[in-house]
Parts: C-alpha cells; sequence; structure tokens
C-alpha cells in the first residue's frame, strides 16, 4: 500500500460525508448516466479495432486492397470517439471521487496500483491508435505494412488490457473474495487477490465478445447511414456491402454470446447463491422477459435483413419459399423464451394465478423450454445465413448432393439433440438438467463448425447465377440495420443494470453498504428511462462523431466489381 | 436527406420509446434497503400482518424458495390439497397450536420438514430479529388462518438481534461466553449439523471433524461456508448462514474454533 493512496483513504474517512450530491438530476444518476455512455464509447473502441485488425490482415493476405481502404475507414470512426470515451472516464472518475468519496476512496485504497497501469495504457493505446490511422499510408507497402499490422494487433493488446483492468474494479464490487469482510482494512487485501475474483475473467470474456457484436452493429448503422444519402450508385454498393458486413460480425459473435453469458451467471450462483436467485428469480425476474423480447427483436430483425438481402441474389428466389417457415421457428422460439418462469408476486397475485406458476405457461417457463427455444433460434438464424451465402451459387463439385443431405441431416440431428435434452429436463433434477444445456450447445456449434467447413469445400469452384446487385437494397433493409444497433445498445445498457443491481444496496456486496438516499435499487420502469436516456445520449453524439469524421476524409467506396469480390471473402 | 434523417430520428426515437414503454407496463419491482423494524406494544395483528408480509418478500428471501413449487412447499397458496399455510399449521402436529408450529419451523426448520422436500432451510431466528420473527408468524397466519400474534410474544429485542441493522459481533452473543458447547446452541449448528450425538445430519456430522479440518479450516469454514463444501453434500452449498463471522466475537470464534478441531 503507498502511502498517497493512504492518505487519501485516510482524507476520504475524516471527510464528513460520505456522499455528495449532484444538481437536479442527483448523485445515482449522473454515476448511471457517465459509467453508461463511457462504457458504450468504450465498448465501441474496443469492437472496431478487433475486425479493423482482421479485414486489414484480409487485404493484406488475400491482395485485396480494398479490405484495406474499408478497415482504415473503421479506424477513422476511433479518433474522435477515443476521445469521447476518455472524456467521460473523466466525468466518471470525478463524479466518483466528488459523489461518492468514501466508496471511491475505498477502490483507490485496493486498485490504486492498476489504476496507474490503467492510465498509461490507455495513453500508450491512444498513441498507438494515432500512428495506426496517421501512419496508414506511409507504411503501405512489403515489411512496412506488416508492421503497420501490428500496431493494429498492439492496439487490440492494449484495448483489452486496459478492459480487463477496469472489469476487475466492477467485478470485485460484485463478488469480492470471501475472505473480505466489512471489517477488513482494504489496504491489507492484496491487490491480485482483489483483481481474480469469482466474475472477472467470465465478464472479461462475456465483454470481448459484447464488444465486437456491439462494434459491428454501429458499423453497420453508419454504413447504412451512409448508404441512404449515397448519390452514386457506386457508393450505395460500397456501404450496402460495409453494411452487410457490419451485420454479418454483429449477428455471428452474437450467436456465441448467450454462451459466455451462461457462464458468466453459473459463476454468480456459485459465488453467491442469493445473488443468483436474485437475479433471475427475484425482484430482476422481470428483467429477462424484457431481455427475451429484445432477443426476439435482434434475430427477428437480423434475418428480416438477410431476406431482404437475397432480393439483390441472383437465384436466391429458389429459397424464398423458406423463409415463412425459419420465420415461423423464430416467432415461437421468441414466444416460448419470452414466457416467465417464477417472478416476484403478492399473494393476490399467485392466488389470482392459481398458484406459483401459471397453469399452462408455467411449463413453458422453465430452463428446459428455453434452451430449447434459443437453440432452435440460433439453428435457424444460421440456416438463414446459409441459405444467402449459396443464394447464388450451384455447386458443381461431383460429391455435391451428398454433400447437402449430409449438411441437412446434421441440421435435423442436431435439432433433435436440442429437442430430446429439452423434453428429457422436465424428468430430472435440476442438477441434472442443467447439464444437459451443455449438449444442447455442443450439438449446435458442432454443426455449425461442421456444416460451414463442408458447405466452403462444396463451394469451391462452384457455378455462378449471377453478381449479387450490391446497392439494390430497399431503404427498409437500412432501417432494420438501424433497428439493430438501437437494440444492441439498449441491451446493453439493460444488461449493465442488472449486473449492477443485483448487488441491490451495496457497494461492494456483503462488504460495504450503500448508506445513500440512493441505496434502493430501482424498479425496471425507472431504469428502462435511464437507458433510455443513455442510449440517446450516446446514439447522438456518435452520430457527431460520423459527421466529423465524414468531415476529415472522403470515404473509400470503390466500384461494385470489387465489392462482389470483397464480400465473397465474407459470406459469399 | 431532411426525410431520410427524419425517418431515422423518428425509427431511432419510437424503437428507444417502445421499449421504454414496456419495461413501464410490466410490474414494478423496487429492491429496497432492509430497514429495522421497531413494533410497539399496541401492535395491532393488522399492523404485525403488514409488517411481515414486508419481511417475507423482502429481507427474509422467503419466496425464493417458497412458492417455487419445487424447492420448499407453498405457503401463500394450496399446498396438495390442504390450504394455503395460515389454513394447515394448525393441523400439522398433534398438539401444537399454529403459533407454535410456525416459530419452530422457523427456528429450527430441520425439526418439521414436509415430505418430498429437502431439508435445507436455514435457521431464520439466526437470520432475523425476534420482531421480524413474529411479524412473520403473523403474517403467515394471516393466510387462510386467524392471526393470534401478539405484543407479548416478542421478547425485548437485544442491540446485537440478527436483521436488526446492528454492527454485529457484539459481545452479548451467547451472553459473551466463550464456552464452546454454549457457542454452538447459541449459534444453532445442531439444527443442522450432528455433533456428540446431538443434533441433525442434514449437514455433515462434526464428531470427529478434526479429523478432516484443521483449526485453520474450520475457521474459514465458519467465516466463509461457501470457501469449500463437503463431499456428498454440494446440493446444500450455500444453506449455511454467512454471518457466525459477525455474530461471534474473536475470543469466541476462536473457542469454538480450536474446540472443534480437538474433535478427532
Amino acid at each position: 500500500m503507498t502511502d498517497s493512496a493512504l492518505l487519501l483513504l485516510q482524507a476520504a474517512a475524516d471527510t464528513t460525508h460520505a456522499y455528495g450530491e449532484f444538481p437536479v438530476i442527483g448523485a445515482r444518476a449522473f454515476i448511471w448516466i457517465t459509467a453508461e455512455v463511457h462504457l458504450m464509447f468504450a465498448a465501441f473502441v474496443l469492437g472496431v479495432p478487433m475486425f479493423a485488425v482482421v479485414t486489414e490482415a484480409i487485404g493484406i493476405f488475400g491482395g485485396d486492397e480494398r479490405y484495406d481502404r474499408l478497415s482504415k475507414e473503421f479506424t477513422r470512426l476511433l479518433l474522435v470517439a477515443y476521445s469521447a470515451t476518455a472524456i467521460w472516464g473523466a466525468m466518471l472518475v470525478f463524479g466518483l471521487s466528488t459523489l461518492y468519496p468514501r466508496f471511491w476512496a475505498y477502490l483507490t485504497a485496493i486498485f490504486a496500483p492498476s489504476m496507474w497501469l490503467y492510465a498509461a495504457l490507455f495513453f500508450i493505446e491512444s498513441f498507438t491508435l494515432y500512428l495506426y490511422y496517421y501512419g496508414w499510408d506511409r507504411w503501405k507497402k512489403g515489411k512496412a505494412k506488416l508492421g503497420h499490422w501490428t500496431l493494429g494487433i498492439l492496439l487490440n493488446v492494449w484495448g483489452t488490457t486496459v478492459m480487463f483492468i477496469a472489469n476487475s474494479w466492477l467485478t470485485y464490487m460484485m463478488s469480492p473474495p470471501r475472505d473480505i469482510t466489512p471489517t477488513t482494512d482494504p489496504t491489507t487485501i492484496k491487490l491480485w487477490h482483489a483483481i481474480a475474483n469469482a466474475t472477472w475473467m467470465p465478464i472479461n470474456v462475456h465483454r470481448v465478445i459484447a464488444n465486437v457484436v456491439f462494434g459491428g452493429a454501429i458499423v453497420g448503422a453508419y454504413a447504412s447511414y451512409r448508404f441512404l444519402a449515397a448519390r452514386t450508385d457506386e457508393e450505395r454498393a460500397h456501404y450496402d456491402w460495409m453494411g452487410y458486413v457490419g451485420n454479418f460480425i454483429a449477428m455471428s459473435a452474437l450467436i456465441v454470446l448467450p454462451f459466455a453469458g451462461y457462464w458468466l451467471g453459473r459463476e454468480i450462483y456459485q459465488y453467491d447463491q442469493s445473488m443468483g436467485i436474485t437475479m433471475m428469480g427475484g425482484f430482476m425476474s422481470w428483467l429477462w422477459v424484457i431481455q427475451a423480447f429484445l432477443i426476439a427483436v435482434l434475430f427477428l430483425t437480423g434475418n428480416y435483413y438477410l431476406w431482404i438481402g437475397m432480393g439483390r441474389i441472383p437465384g436466391a428466389e429458389r429459397f424464398r419459399p423458406y423463409t415463412k417457415y425459419l420465420l415461423i421457428v423464430l416467432v415461437l422460439g421468441a414466444i416460448v423464451w419470452g414466457t416467465p418462469h417464477t417472478m416476484i408476486a403478492d399473494s393476490k397475485e399467485l392466488a389470482a394465478m392459481g398458484g406459483s406458476h401459471h397453469p399452462f405457461l408455467g411449463a413453458l417457463g422453465v430452463m428446459s423450454a428455453k434452451n430449447t427455444a434459443v437453440n432452435l433460434m440460433i439453428l435457424t438464424t444460421f440456416l438463414s445465413f446459409l441459405l444467402y451465402r449459396r443464394a447464388n451459387t450451384r455447386p458443381v463439385v461431383p460429391w455435391a448432393r451428398t454433400g447437402t443431405i449430409i449438411q441437412g441431416a446434421m441440421f435435423a440431428v442436431a435439432a433433435a439433440v436440442v429437442l430430446f435434452y429439452g423434453i428429457r429436463g422436465y424428468f430430472v433434477e435440476a442438477i441434472v438438467r442443467i447439464g444437459f444445456s451443455v449438449y444442447q450447445v455442443l450439438a449446435v456449434l458442432s454443426c455449425i463448425v461442421f456444416v460451414t467447413v463442408i458447405d466452403i469445400l462444396m463451394a469451391r469452384g462452384a457455378q455462378s447465377l449471377g453478381a449479387i446487385r450490391w446497392g439494390k437494397m430497399p431503404p427498409r433493409s437500412q432501417y432494420a440495420l438501424f433497428i439493430l444497433a438501437v437494440t444492441f445498445t439498449w441491451l446493453m445498457g439493460l444488461m449493465g443494470f442488472a449486473r449492477s443491481g443485483i448487488r441491490q444496496y451495496w457497494h461492494v456486496w456483503q462488504v460495504m453498504q450503500d448508506t445513500s438516499k440512493y441505496a434502493a435499487t430501482p424498479a425496471l420502469g425507472y431504469a428502462s428511462k435511464m437507458i433510455s436516456l443513455c442510449v440517446l445520449i450516446f446514439l447522438s453524439l456518435v452520430a457527431f462523431v460520423f459527421w466529423l469524421g465524414g468531415l476529415a476524409e472522403k470515404s473509400t467506396f470503390v466500384a461494385t466489381d470489387e465489392a462482389e469480390k470483397g464480400a465473397r471473402r465474407v459470406g459469399h | 436527406m431532411w426525410a431520410t434523417n427524419a425517418k431515422i430520428v423518428g425509427i431511432v426515437l419510437g424503437t428507444l420509446a417502445l421499449y421504454t414503454l414496456i419495461a413501464n407496463k410490466i410490474p414494478q419491482v423496487q429492491s429496497e434497503v432492509p430497514q429495522t423494524l421497531t413494533l410497539g406494544a399496541n401492535v395491532t395483528p393488522e399492523q404485525l400482518v403488514a409488517a411481515g408480509e414486508k419481511v417475507f418478500n423482502g429481507i427474509g428471501g422467503c419466496p425464493t424458495c417458497h412458492g417455487l413449487g419445487t424447492r420448499a412447499p407453498n405457503l401463500l397458496t394450496d399446498e396438495k390439497g390442504q390450504g394455503s399455510i395460515g389454513a394447515r399449521c394448525g393441523k400439522r402436529e398433534p398438539g401444537k397450536s399454529c403459533k407454535q408450529y410456525l416459530y419452530e419451523s422457523l427456528d429450527q426448520p430441520g425439526a418439521y420438514v414436509v415430505e418430498g422436500y429437502q431439508p435445507i432451510m436455514p435457521v431464520m431466528t439466526k437470520q432475523l430479529s425476534p420482531e421480524q420473527v413474529w411479524a412473520v408468524i403473523a403474517f403467515l397466519e394471516s393466510q387462510g388462518g386467524t392471526v393470534d400474534v401478539t405484543a407479548s410474544d416478542i421478547p425485548a429485542t437485544s442491540p446485537t438481534s440478527p436483521g436488526g441493522g446492528g454492527a454485529g459481533g457484539g459481545a452479548s452473543f451467547a451472553g459473551g461466553s466463550t464456552d464452546p458447547k454454549a457457542i454452538i446452541q447459541a449459534a444453532g449448528c445442531l439444527a443442522c449439523h450432528k455433533l456428540d450425538g446431538q443434533g441433525q445430519v442434514i449437514a455433515p456430522d462434526l464428531t470427529h471433524v478434526g479429523s478432516r479440518r484443521n483449526a485453520e479450516s474450520i475457521r474459514k469454514k465458519i467465516l466463509d461456508p461457501a470457501s469449500s463444501v463437503a463431499k456428498g453434500y454440494e446440493k446444500l452449498a450455500g444453506i449455511m448462514p454467512k454471518s457466525f463471522g459477525t455474530m461471534m466475537n474473536a475470543a469466541q470464534l476462536e473457542a469454538l474454533v480450536q474446540y472443534l478441531a480437538a474433535h478427532k
């Protein structure tokens, strides 16, 4: 423990009040807004570099310069967004240190060294970004280009490390190691002991994936705006393709995200069962109904965008009749997933319902039904991608028919496994039932991997049924991308509320109690207003950032035939 | 382009409005900070019932298991045709009034485990203050029965009563005694554990605990019950109260640890 941190702690302890107040909106709302908007910008500036560096690699190793320019356009969006991230981060720190001084002193007493490292890494990260962006045209060829790409990798390394450090602070608030009690002197807590708490790594993994989803969605929204504002067919074609890439990345990563979330939930339960029950069956139980609705919107809108996109692909009409069946599966899955199971209800409500569960819907509200529904929705979405991908090609390999039959069989087997364990789950104990979800997930993931491998092999030398007419998309498809971006952002705010809210009236779970007038955790109605406000602030600022980006440089669109070549690499 | 911009703004605002509206249409539940419950000598049955309902749904955390239909018996609704708890509590044990049965169920949950359920309930008299316990009993009686709890049932509350918002660790736990047997009695360990032929077999037998755990391990287990779970008792993980570390003072804790460690 350092002298400066001790002095800070002592200063806070000497303060007569543990809490400050912020005018008009109050201290909690101020912290809520600054933390949430900071987090949204941070997710954006961490997610976008991930696929900027991947697209640059495709450009380098695939010899397609178009990807290189796309990567540069992604990176250009980051420059101003970095400043916004830092500004909101500074506001959050000032807010915490003035409105929650005692709590802030407690955190700094434990984490001060990691906070210095955080600041240093953020500094290095920012300058790596400047080098990465401004050196783009200078280091364009040969080894210099590889060096430039290495800068992109370093940018991701710094960014991810910064996020891991910040995650340790917030996860410590959720799940402090069990040997730490209210009487533990924070200056005696070992730094690594506090960092490596029960939920730290699950949150790290969950956020890495979620950042990719989020970055993809925002880039998709950016592309859709540029598409709608485009003055030429070429420009429209380019941004149509860019929007497709953003959506592809977002939806692909979204498919994996529930599994990371499941791991996080399990760790929360293992750390403290009462916290887990508060989250899933306590006062937050209704939150999951809203979450289910949002996920349903994401799946339906994502698929809708793909189905509209098939209108610009010659040959796609042969698959069109199937979309209605896909839609039925998605809608039914969404309805099951949104069925509540256990909720806080008073005696009158329970009496009106005739028991603790609804007599009919109760059977659909259990995890067996929900896991089955979401896995079938994932399979259905993957099938949509597959049809989209194959729309303008006809495989010519001799085993094409056999391959297609095998692919169909894999889908059937995966769906059967999901259904079997879903039904079987009703007849076994909870501890056994939980294990079934692993088999369901493995069946779906195996299907996705093997079917994709077969499809890639089958696509070799495939006959083209015509070039994709990039840019020939109705405006409603682009508005769908906006809905996706808004929904992803809102969902992030909602899940942030869930993660933070399960601490209830504790700053640090069962170690440091919140004794301010804002200690009660608000109901979902109030939370939803705060989330919408944060999303609105974020999207308004992002629109401003995009506008600034547009001022700085011309767009990177290229001719349609290049767009066609590029698109083949991301799913055609 | 202005028309397009307006459409985009409309879609963004419309989507936000829809989500906000739905979130405001569902039942609104706020997680309150537990308050110290103070009941006067003239407290009425209605006041007791109202206070009990808050404890039941709040700090007591009762709906976590009672109401799911799988973990513990339904209390507020019918349970296997016997009615809600107020209607059936007086018939559960011959010679015991509803009030007695409910108090003993909260004080010694292992005593009356309903057939078909696991003995997972914690000792609620160690988690709640006497006011809170009796208020919950009044609330449960009101579910189909007659409330006969009065202020005279509620003993004087000590400043260190659990659930009362006190700092804990007070000298009055077990009367400040460092006699391990008095501490075990006060902590209610035997409601779940067996020791020297006494107590329940819900949790691991402590008669030879010293041969399985050293003093440090026992101390850690008492302070942090989730730190380790004995083999075969995984389903009961999380049941042992986490409050012993704050209820006992250091001398009491050490006396208990050494006593158990000596049970080889």
